[in-house]
């Protein structure tokens, strides 16, 4: 692959002001956030004015970076939005990610500060959790891009992984989502699923809900019933933002009266089958909507009431185009920090590497799955190549293929005694859970070309593991 | 109801089966947190109560073994208390 090194512009100072602009302003009664105890607008702007107290005095300055190793909780919003607030870069880490990728991601960004739990309170599959954060200084140097936000794409810092989003971009897009007919309305609720680490909980939830003055409320746990037990905690209408798995969650309810809140349902990820719609339609009588977006650009295109699938239409100000038989995306500058890969965008264009066409008549996209080998695992976006490279790199392991088989799946070849188990436990050490494989195949030989290739296509290697 | 609940490992990989859209015999015996949620969303609704698990039970979770032993374990203390 060639690659090449792209100016990312001058570190710059960011003018602070968008967050208060764009986020933080309304009434100090006004609920933004439901924990489910409310928190108003007034506690939101004291408690990001005594991070920012906090992040300063552990060395965050102006131009610098703050790397947010939190899972989803108040300190990671107040965190975020005081980072931002102090002019600085919020490089984003999830929390699931191991220490040996933060470590990686951390040396390439060279934060000023990093922010992490001390302590973490809450009950098992929370989808929020009570978190006492520690801040402590990291490095002595300048963010290494103006941009406001760096987020990791498949959680790993190779090129054109390391995504950097301005602060204008970010506001364009929660522009645009005020303009997408069927997002939740002001006054109205969203109840968040999607972690605010990633895109579509990020700006789809967090950043428009504090715009447009739409309260976010997560479900107390990661269940179905405290989903539905969110959507009636108001009597304000409620859209349930989430990932295909979700659908999922909430079809398998028992019916309990009328939720006459509930006004949609809308996921971002992988597509939803037409099978799965229709039970949630049958079911709930409310749309199940449909969005498409990346991180480099976010929210692409949208069919919020479900009258287009599998298609979507693209979001105002966003143009979308078929070259060869992959989507391309208007995005005017490279989104990417560092090394970037001039396959992945180029003259304005953002190659998604997802196959797909247009229709010339009605500008309708349908999207038809990936070129490449980034698949996606309940919404988040795992590359099956840095899977594969990790399982190779162990001790023990003499060749690897991963291959995604309804889930991800590895096929190994050990070079000695390895077992399931201790191989397991290496991965756990380097990749994030979401990452490692969900099916693993001990195998005595993979199958390779006559010309000694590894061959790669699932029926040939499902016959190496009966 | 007392003892041992009827939880047996053939119901949680039925429930696999209905999340995954599989036949059982091709669910995968290893767990991750998005099985986790869908299995201990319809174990409590079968039993109609809420499982009390701590996040270091969760996270022991690997496999459905290890699910039907933590799920076994926080029943019958249910049942006892």
């Amino acid at each position: 692959m060639v690659t090449m090194e792209r100016p990312t512009g001058e570190p710059a100072t960011h003018d602070p002001e968008w967050v208060d602009d764009m986020l933080l302003g309304g009434g100090s009664a006004d609920v933004c956030l439901r924990l489910p105890e409310p928190v108003d607008r007034g506690t939101l702007r004291r408690l990001v004015a005594e991070a920012q107290t906090r992040l300063a005095a552990a060395g965050l300055r102006p131009g610098g970076a703050a790397a947010l190793r939190l899972p989803p909780s108040l300190a990671y919003v107040v965190n975020l939005l005081a980072t931002w607030r102090s002019g600085a870069q919020a490089v984003l880490l999830d929390h699931r990610l191991t220490d040996h990728e933060v470590d990686r991601a951390l040396a390439r960004l060279t934060p000023q500060v990093v922010v992490a739990p001390s302590h973490v309170a809450g009950g098992a599959l929370r989808v929020f959790v009570d978190v006492t954060e520690t801040v402590h200084r990291y490095a002595d140097r300048p963010a290494t891009s103006g941009h406001a936000v760096i987020q990791l794409s498949s959680g790993s810092t190779g090129p054109s992984k390391v995504i950097g989003r301005t602060a204008d971009d970010l506001v364009a897009e929660v522009r645009r989502y005020t303009r997408i007919d069927g997002v939740a309305l002001p006054g109205e609720r969203i109840v968040l699923l999607p972690s605010m680490v990633h895109v579509l909980g990020l700006v789809g939830g967090l950043l428009y809900g504090l715009h447009a003055g739409v309260e976010l409320v997560p479900p107390t746990r990661l269940s179905g019933d405290a989903i539905l037990a969110a959507v009636r905690a108001q009597d304000t209408p409620a859209t349930v933002l989430g990932v295909p798995f979700h659908i999922g969650l909430l079809a398998s309810t028992r019916p309990d009266g009328p939720l006459p809140q509930f006004r949609r349902m809308t996921t971002g990820g992988e597509l939803v089958p037409a099978a799965t719609a229709q039970a949630f339609a049958d079911r709930f009588g409310v749309p199940l909507g449909n969005m498409y977006g990346m991180t480099e650009v976010g929210v692409i295109g949208t069919d919020l009431h479900g009258e287009h699938r599998p298609s979507i239409m693209p979001a105002p100000g966003i143009e979308v185009r078929e070259v060869d038989g992959e989507l391309q995306v208007s995005c005017p500058a490279s989104p990417y920090v560092g090394l970037s890969d001039p396959t992945r965008w180029a003259d304005g264009w953002l190659h998604t590497r997802d196959a797909g066409t247009v229709d010339p008549a009605s500008g309708l996209v349908t999207v038809k799955g990936r070129l490449d080998s980034q698949v996606s695992v309940g919404g988040m976006k795992v590359d099956l190549s840095e899977v594969e490279s990790t399982l190779t790199g162990l001790p023990g392991v003499a060749a690897a293929v991963v291959v995604y088989d309804d889930g991800i799946t590895a096929y190994v070849q050990p070079d000695g005694p390895l077992t399931e188990e201790t191989l397991d436990g290496l991965l756990a050490e380097r990749l994030a859970g979401y990452k490692r494989p969900r099916t693993l195949h001990l195998v005595d030989q993979l199958p390779r070309t006559t010309t000694g290739k590894l061959v790669r296509s699932v029926p040939a290697l499902r016959l190496t593991a009966p | 109801m007392s003892g041992q609940p009827d939880l047996a490992r053939a119901d949680l990989l039925g429930m696999l089966a209905d999340m995954t859209a599989k036949p059982v015999d091709q669910v995968s015996h290893r767990v991750g947190s998005m099985e986790l949620a869908w299995l201990v969303h319809l174990v409590e609704q079968r039993y109609q109560r809420r499982l009390d698990l701590t996040d270091d039970q969760l996270a022991a979770i690997r496999t459905v073994d290890d699910a039907l032993a933590v799920f076994r374990t926080s029943l019958t203390s249910a049942t006892d208390g």
